[in-house]
């Protein structure tokens, strides 16, 4: 009883995960085919002569890594910044008081539930009034306010550290910047693990702000790639499509693989208590 | 809670030497300052994210109302008061209405089949197994795949001559799909959908691993099966995540615009090759906002979704009382115990 209990449990996950994961799988093989092929019936489920051409391709049918390096500096900076933002403000919520501390901490919950497309109009009108259009300061703004997800994580684990770490502190005279930046701050990796993972993969993947903030030298990846590979016809070249859309995904992929430890430690302690 | 407060206060009272009362000649060590310098303190750290609020989201919120009850197409300087027309055309629209419908629809089939997908999946991989943490990273792993990443996969795989879903159908001996076409491109949104149920199952399991041991062990002992141990143990123990889920999931669905992500034409008038079941309140958005420059009647429909989502969070929050069950007492006094200085 126990044994088959446990033997399905493994059939269920196996068969999930085969579900989950036959997505990449695709993509990987349509990357890997050559054009004739993919028109090929019945469906060739493996590539008859792999070939890495699609990669080189996709490289080159725009400039990619142009493109690339246009995400990668606004995740990485917006994501640096959001992350030390929203600890710095995480803080003040967790260990501060003040009068009016109640109502802030409201409205920084209430912004959670307020719908960020709702702002994006007058926010384009903004920028534009302002001559941020096609520049990433709107990004470098948004980064050092703070995103009010990540200052609710950060408060949420800094209100469960013991008191005590920052008494000791103040006998010996720290300020309550020290306090922060000495014992705070490096105690909370997991949670600025999962900050960075979770800030960049929103940086990276979004369509609708560089699509609308950026024109079409100043944009990100996300956005050329929905466009960027099509035949003289307007019809999308597919084996282009997954080359170029593996080589997006993957870095992300990546990066929660290699922080994935210390991003379910930050869900896991801090998301919900 | 009293050896807090007799550690914490004798420790600050003589620190005339700090340089914010020292400097500005207030009463040294007096408690006036010292609060204020508390306060300070938290304005210090509160402050930025206070003032970003304040220029990125209220004031853009504030101009997106004032904006609704004007023709305001963001080129011509003549702009005009209209009144409550925009909305008025909101609600009487019969293609605005049909979108929000559609809308509904889509929010109605994959908010509850991700919450127990998600939740399943959970318990799944909560079990005493081999190399759970590997199965745990690789079903949460397409959550991360970025939305256009994730549109352009799923896309490949539901193309009606290259597509594995086709060609699967096939080896079966059943005739394939266009599948990206009415009417059944809404089932590919609700499968991309579905690909990121690891979201709510990371939460989920957050949930389950908080829930102490004992009480199924007890209930084990007391002779309950392990459905009752379920239902009776884990579900209203999991209430508060599960009602979480459904609030953030329901706002999220209703402001999805994966339509537009899966079409991928997203030139101003690109929103047009949506196919017609998936034309979404979002795209409705979008096409007054690019194809026709309507700044005022977008501006319109976006805070009557505003509205929608406030009215169904409060309707939640209403008819949870009672079916939520929370077992820890108020964060509120645990949470001022612990700031410094406990004020």
């Amino acid at each position: 009883m126990v044994l088959s209990r446990r033997t399905a449990t493994y059939m269920l996950l196996v068969a999930c995960l085969v579900l989950f994961l036959s997505p990449f799988g695709w993509l990987a093989v349509t990357a890997l085919k050559a054009p004739a092929e993919l028109r090929a019936l019945p469906i060739h489920w493996w590539p008859h002569q792999p070939d890495l051409a699609n990669f080189q391709d996709a490289l080159t049918a725009f400039d990619y890594l142009g493109y690339a390096r246009n995400s990668l500096t606004i995740s990485v900076t917006y994501s640096v910044l959001v992350t030390f933002a929203s600890a710095w403000a995480g803080f003040g919520f967790a260990r501060l008081e003040a009068p009016g501390k109640r109502l802030i901490f409201g409205v920084l919950m209430s912004t959670m539930m307020l719908p960020a497309v709702i702002t994006l109009i007058p926010t384009y009108l903004m920028f534009a009034k302002l001559h941020l259009l096609n520049t990433y300061m709107p990004w470098v703004l948004w980064g050092l306010c703070g995103a009010p997800y990540l200052i609710f994580l950060f408060r949420q684990f800094f209100v469960n550290m013991p008191k005590e770490l920052e008494e000791a502190a103040i006998v010996d005279g720290c300020g309550t910047i020290r306090i922060f930046a000495r014992i705070f701050l490096p105690q909370s990796w997991p949670v600025i693990a999962t900050s960075l993972i979770l800030s960049f993969a929103w940086t990276w993947g979004d369509y609708i702000a560089p699509a609308l903030l950026l024109d079409d030298d100043h944009t990100t990846l996300a956005v050329k790639l929905a466009t960027g590979y099509v035949n003289a016809h307007g019809e999308p070249l597919s084996n282009l499509v997954a080359a170029g859309a593996v080589m997006y995904v993957l870095p992300v992929l990546a990066l929660f693989l290699i922080m994935q430890r210390g991003f379910v430690a930050g869900v896991a302690t801090s998301g919900l208590k | 809670m009293s050896t807090d407060q007799l550690a914490g206060r004798p420790t600050r009272r003589p620190r005339p030497s700090s340089p914010a009362a020292g400097t500005r000649g207030r009463p040294a060590g007096g408690r006036l300052s010292l609060r204020q310098r508390r306060a300070g303190a938290f304005y210090l750290f509160a402050g930025p994210w206070l003032l970003g609020f304040l220029a990125l989201t209220a004031y853009p919120l504030g101009y997106a109302l004032w904006l609704s009850f004007t023709n305001s197409d963001g080129l011509s300087p003549h702009v005009s008061f209209v009144g409550l027309a925009n909305y008025r055309e909101v609600f009487t629209d019969p293609d605005t209405m049909a979108s929000l419908g559609r809308t509904g629809l889509f929010t109605a089939i994959t908010v509850p089949l991700s919450i127990i997908g998600g939740l399943l999946l959970a318990v799944l991989v909560n079990q005493p197994i081999r190399a759970r943490g590997l199965f745990r990273t690789l079903l949460y792993l397409p959550a991360v795949v970025p939305p256009v990443g994730a549109a352009l996969t799923f896309k490949l795989i539901f193309d009606r001559d290259s597509g594995a879903v086709n060609g699967f159908l096939d080896l079966l001996h059943i005739n394939g799909v266009p599948w990206l076409v009415d009417p059944y491109a809404r089932w590919v949104l609700v499968a991309l959908t579905m690909w990121a149920v690891g979201n709510v199952m990371i939460i989920s399991l957050a949930g389950l691993q908080d829930i102490p041991k004992e009480l199924h062990e007890a209930a084990r002992v007391d002779g309950a099966s392990p459905w009752q141990s379920f239902t009776r143990i884990t579900l209203p123990l999991l209430s508060p995540v599960i009602f979480f889920q459904v609030v953030t999931g329901i706002i999220g669905a209703l402001q999805s615009f994966a339509p537009l992500l899966i079409a991928i034409n997203p030139t101003p008038a690109g929103v047009t090759s949506v196919p017609e079941s998936n034309y979404f309140y979002m795209i409705d958005v979008f096409a007054q906002y690019f194809a026709n420059g309507r700044y005022g009647y977008a501006s319109a429909m976006l805070w009557v979704l505003f509205l929608v989502i406030i009215l169904i969070t409060f309707l939640l929050f209403r008819l949870s009382r009672g079916a939520v069950f929370y077992s820890v007492e108020p964060e509120s006094a645990q949470t001022k115990r612990r700031t410094i200085g406990g004020a």
